[in-house]
């Protein structure tokens, strides 16, 4: 518990000294908690999430960096390893492939690709899947743009 | 333009003639000052005599990074739980454990995580000590 809560203080130092610019928030939700964070990702340049922020969650267990710390996404987000009701995150990193050098920092950069990379061999939402497996890539492009204006919009509590 | 001609070659001589005769001028105080300087100093002033003299030495790991990537304390302080116990005993053994990859980190904090994977949390290759300790 100790070690979690002293490895966090130096990731949110580390954070207010070199902001990331992917990164538009990333902080404990209060001051109650240091377990509990929010994170608020800028949509990847040259993908059809480009211009939206994307809100997360994150919760850090006691034994974190030894197991790691759980993202969901608040902003509803159409992307095939994403559950686009749960905002459940599919990716490897956050389960078998955990390692404890990761920082929420790190974590979050990694998110950020997943939406630029998707994986649609393992998905959570098989519409935006299905889409890209039939190879209609412009059609998945629509779709996502579509959900990213309709959400993800810049508002004024996510900027 | 004729005259001009005619004039300029002159002036050249002329400006190479002068210019050697300040340079003697200048060299000649610049010995004569150092000359009774060091006649004065071997007589009056008193060598330097060296009484102590402090060495120092900084060492660090030879290593690619100076920081635990488990824990992120220098691997050269305690790892994070020691540092939150000083009293405790085990601190003495707060050791670095370097892997056969050549990653190293506290041997505390790279126990931790072994108990949950047997890998390198920097390259993820299977985890096999090469030496451990100071």
């Amino acid at each position: 518990m100790a070690a979690a809560v002293r490895r966090l203080l130096k990731e949110l130092q580390d954070i207010q000294n070199d902001p990331s610019e992917e990164i538009v928030f990333l902080a404990p939700i209060d001051d109650e908690s240091i377990l509990r964070w929010r994170a608020v990702l800028r949509g990847p340049r040259d993908s059809p999430y480009e211009g939206g922020r994307f809100e997360l969650h994150i919760s850090v267990p006691e034994q974190y960096p030894i197991r790691p710390p759980t993202l969901t996404f608040v902003t509803p987000v159409c992307h095939p390893n994403v559950h686009f009701e749960t905002g459940e995150i599919c990716l490897d990193i956050l389960k078998s492939q955990w390692s404890p050098a990761w920082t929420l920092t790190s974590t979050c950069l990694a998110i950020q690709v997943l939406l630029a990379n998707p994986e649609p061999s393992s998905p959570l939402n098989c519409d935006a899947a299905n889409l890209l497996r039939c190879g209609d890539v412009m059609g998945y492009r629509s779709l996502v743009g579509l959900y990213t204006r309709m959400y993800a919009l810049p508002q004024e509590h996510l900027q | 333009m004729a005259d001009m001609d005619v004039d300029t070659p002159p002036h050249d001589s002329s400006t190479p003639a002068p210019a050697p005769a300040p340079a003697p001028v200048v060299a000649k105080p610049t010995p004569k000052p150092a000359q009774p300087g060091s006649a004065a100093g071997k007589t009056a002033c008193p060598r330097i005599e060296i009484k102590k003299w402090n060495a120092v030495a900084l060492w660090s790991w030879d290593m690619e990074s100076d920081v635990c990537a488990i824990c992120r304390n220098n691997n050269m302080e305690l790892c994070i739980e020691c540092q939150a116990d000083q009293d405790a005993k085990v601190n003495d053994n707060c050791n670095i454990a370097w892997g056969i990859c050549n990653h190293a980190f506290h041997f505390h904090c790279i126990s931790r995580w072994l108990k949950n994977r047997n890998s390198c949390p920097l390259d993820n290759r299977e985890w096999e000590y090469q030496k451990y300790g100071h």
